[in-house]
């Protein structure tokens, strides 16, 4: 009898992650995943029908926990500085300690995967982000505006300073470490832009 | 109660076969055997696989019977290992 070991299962998970971070869609299939992993096919098999299902399980695993990471300690209610404030440690947080599952997400982005993830996380999430954006509105601290110029004004420097950091570099081969003085500078200008 | 019991095998057994189950066409020679089986709650093909892996869901052991199963339908069929 077959018995299902979470450990193995995780070990599964990780290098499933790794290798598609690293070598893309196309080139991952369980036979490799079995050979990186150090466990034999028929071990993942136990867990995971196929490919897709393997591949959309942990989809929406990776989806939920960053999900997760990026509401702790997120209130709704907050004032639009503070709630932000809270967006935005949270964010880099996940994406600096999480490159492998950042990597994944870049690498599923327009596939089925991705569709799939994004309906799992998207009810829990939207529910505390679009609740944060009406309060900010009805409180008068921000316009209101379509979700694109929100986000794009909100969230992409953050995610410009991460991919320098990531890089190493910035502009023109600029050395650059991603710092919190450096993020709260950022976040200052992006709340001015936003706030009324 | 009792009346459940039947249907309360659970599929405590993961059975792992490699196959050479390709096509669709393939997939229901071997379904008119499997979906007869009361022990089999669910089976899959990753006909993408290149061991074209048959797992089986099952409330026993049953890992001969499915080998002669499958090979009666004159397809390979062979346990795969851990």
């Amino acid at each position: 009898m077959r018995y299902r070991d979470e450990n193995k299962m995780q070990a599964i998970r990780d290098c499933a992650i790794e290798m598609v971070a690293k070598n893309g869609l196309e080139n991952f299939g369980i036979n490799r995943l079995a050979k990186a992993a150090g466990v034999s096919p028929a071990t993942i098999y136990i867990y995971y029908k196929d490919k897709e299902d393997l591949l959309t399980s942990i989809s929406i695993e990776e989806g939920v926990k960053m999900t997760r990471a990026t509401l702790k300690g997120f209130d709704p209610n907050a004032s639009f500085r503070e709630g932000l404030w809270v967006q935005w440690k949270n964010r880099a947080a996940f994406s600096l300690d999480n490159l492998l599952a950042a990597e994944f997400f870049e690498q599923l982005r327009n596939s089925t995967y991705k569709d799939k993830m994004r309906e799992a996380i998207s009810l829990e999430f939207r529910k505390s982000m679009g609740s944060f954006i009406e309060n900010a509105v009805k409180r008068g601290e921000i316009n209101e505006m379509p979700l694109e110029v929100y986000w794009s004004v909100a969230f992409a420097p953050l995610y410009a300073l991460i991919r320098f950091h990531n890089e190493g570099q910035s502009l023109d081969g600029r050395k650059f470490k991603f710092s919190e003085s450096i993020m709260k500078q950022t976040f200052d200008c992006v709340l001015k832009g936003l706030s009324k | 109660m009792s009346a459940c019991l039947y249907n309360m095998k659970t599929a405590n057994h993961i059975l792992i076969f490699k196959t050479n189950i390709t096509t669709p066409e393939d997939r229901l020679k071997v379904a008119a055997v499997l979906d007869q089986q009361p022990f089999i709650s669910k089976w899959t093909v990753d006909t993408e696989d290149i061991d074209r892996v048959l797992r089986i869901e099952s409330a026993i052991a049953a890992t001969a019977p499915i080998i002669h199963l499958i090979r009666s339908r004159n397809y390979e069929c062979a346990e795969l290992e851990d």
